[in-house]
């Protein structure tokens, strides 16, 4: 028979010794034995997407617990508990006015206060660089956990890019407590806000969930990821604007998907600075979706095989 | 007619052993991907065959427990994980219905960072159990485990007899139709053992199934309805426990023992 082939044929009445029935000792089954739930077949086909999708609703509480945990042991035994969450990134945000602002000089040239600015790219940069490796590294850290039991194996580096997510989302008071020290108050573009947070969401799941595939089986992914979020910091415009780039050079760096969130982050909270970057966000939506539909593809192909390839 | 829980069809799993000790690495893959070779190919380049099953066909009926026996390596342990899901066939395939809950080896994904509390919840969704069924339960599954004192405490100290009570308790909770469980019950004490056989027995009288596997043929004895004699991963005999193939299994062994 086929790997693939999900025929079930009226199969093998003759296999030897299997007769029934009578074995002394045993309650013969009768008829109040408990109903069974329809039959599953488990072959050497990958699952298709959307018995995926359903076996990841049914296991839900899996990543439930394991967000809950995470979250747990992070704040557990810090004595400024969730304070940690905006200190990073305040601190992020000081360091880079000062840099970039003050010392490069940026500052003059912005309409709107420069640590605002700043926000708009060091929160979605904290997300970024904190949920990648987190991802990345999920699936080879729950390795004893997989070896043992079956649950769809993308829910642990879903859980742990949600984790980071929650951070990100509450970092946001940064921006808020910013607006009220510059007493500044966002424009209509506001309302896209949510969009380009969403965006970057599932951009951060796609990537943390492919490279804990990739990174259970090539190493080779724990020594580049690092390296690439250290160089990627200064390819992405986190401390000066998306504007200072040479105008000839910007098709070029807008293909890191991250200028397009980043200079829509600034547009939708900055009263439109800058005008729209269609460019940078129509390139940033393009690579979010591919990378997206890649990983997915990549998945599915993957998840059962992922103890034997460890 | 009784209902067919389990029917393992033609199960086959092939394993590559790699005599050169090379890691599989993103260069190879990459050249792989360049050249347009597959994994097939690389079995062609002197890295031999494995099969850890090979053409297993074995049906499990509602109510039955079926004991694997055989020598290590054997693939007793392989065709578990398989029909736990957690490796895939190369090839055949099983139809299974109804719930699976297995406990393999020791920790049964357990975590050890989370206390036992936590584990319980957590092992319980992994067995596809919701938590508001393993709340109802939790002073069940805590009274049979034996571990209360313990229950807040990281399941990373405790130890492996702790460990294998509360897998134990767990699976034992979560209204599996079909329990999978590998020699793990053999860490735990002379009591632990007597009160999870005790309980495996009365599972079976009322339609759960199981599959075991047993190095000890007075468990098998005990337990089992069906014995499947697995050997250099092909399945060799099975049938009825009174079909005498657990006495050939044993004769077989102690003529091992006894050959110089």
């Amino acid at each position: 028979m086929n790997p693939g082939d999900k025929h079930l044929d009226p199969r093998r009445q003759d296999v030897p010794g299997d007769e029934h029935g009578g074995f002394p000792g045993r309650p013969s089954p009768a008829s109040e034995l408990p109903a069974l739930p329809p039959s599953r077949l488990i072959d050497a086909s990958a699952p298709s997407l959307r018995g995926y999708w359903h076996e990841l609703f049914a296991f839900r509480e899996v990543a439930y617990m394991l967000i809950r945990r995470d979250l747990i042991v992070r704040f557990r035994q810090t004595y400024f508990g969730l304070a940690w969450l905006l200190f990073k990134p305040l601190m992020l945000m000081a360091v880079m006015s000062f840099a970039f602002g003050y010392l490069a000089g940026f500052q003059e040239r912005q309409s709107a206060p420069y640590p605002l600015m700043i926000f708009c790219g060091v929160i979605p940069w904290y997300f970024v660089s904190n949920a990648v490796p987190d991802g990345m590294v999920s699936l080879r850290v729950h390795i004893f956990v997989i070896q043992q039991t079956y649950f769809p194996r993308a829910l642990i580096p879903i859980a742990a890019v949600f984790v980071d997510a929650i951070e990100f989302v509450v970092a946001w008071l940064l921006f808020v407590m910013g607006c009220i020290w510059f007493a500044y108050l966002p424009g209509w573009q506001v309302l896209a806000f949510p969009l380009f947070g969403l965006q970057l969401l599932v951009l951060c799941t796609a990537l943390g969930l492919w490279l804990a595939v990739l990174n259970v089986r090539f190493r080779d992914i724990g020594n580049l990821i690092p390296f690439l979020i250290t160089v990627g910091f200064f390819l992405t415009p986190v401390g000066y604007p998306y504007a200072a780039v040479p105008e000839q050079w910007q098709p070029l760096y807008a293909l890191n998907p991250l200028v397009g969130v980043i200079e829509g982050f600034r547009w939708s909270l900055l009263r439109g600075l800058n005008g729209f970057p269609l460019g940078a966000v129509a390139s940033s939506v393009a690579i979010t979706i591919a990378v997206t539909l890649l990983a997915v593809r990549h998945l599915l192909a993957t998840d059962r095989h992922l103890v034997d390839l460890a | 007619m009784t209902n067919t829980v389990m029917d393992v069809v033609d199960l086959s799993k092939r394993y590559a052993l790699h005599h050169r000790q090379r890691p599989d690495s993103l260069k190879s893959w990459l050249s792989n991907l360049a050249w347009g070779a597959t994994s097939t190919s690389r079995d062609a380049k002197g890295d031999e065959e494995f099969w850890a099953l090979r053409d297993v066909s074995l049906q499990l009926h509602q109510g039955e427990c079926l004991a694997l026996i055989g020598k290590n390596g054997s693939g007793k342990s392989t065709l578990l994980k398989i029909l736990s899901r957690i490796i895939p066939p190369t090839a055949g395939h099983i139809v299974v219905r109804g719930r699976v809950a297995s406990l393999l080896e020791i920790g049964t994904g357990f975590h050890p960072d989370l206390t036992g509390r936590e584990n319980i919840f957590l092992n319980g969704a992994m067995l596809g159990c919701p938590s508001r069924t393993i709340r109802q339960r939790l002073d069940s599954i805590v009274g049979f485990s034996g571990v209360e004192r313990f229950l807040d405490t990281p399941v990373k100290r405790y130890s492996s007899g702790m460990y294998v009570r509360l897998a134990y308790a767990v699976a034992a909770h979560v209204d599996a139709d079909i329990l999978v469980i590998d020699e793990v019950l053999a860490v735990g004490d002379a009591d632990f053992q007597r009160q999870c056989y005790g309980h495996l027995e009365s599972q079976f009288g009322r339609g759960v199934s199981g599959i075991i596997v047993s190095h000890s043929v007075d468990v098998v004895r005990r337990l089992a309805s069906h014995i499947a004699w697995m050997d250099g991963g092909r399945l060799r005999d099975h049938g009825g426990i009174g079909s005498g193939i657990l006495e050939q299994y044993e004769n077989s062994h102690s003529g091992e023992r006894d050959s110089p």
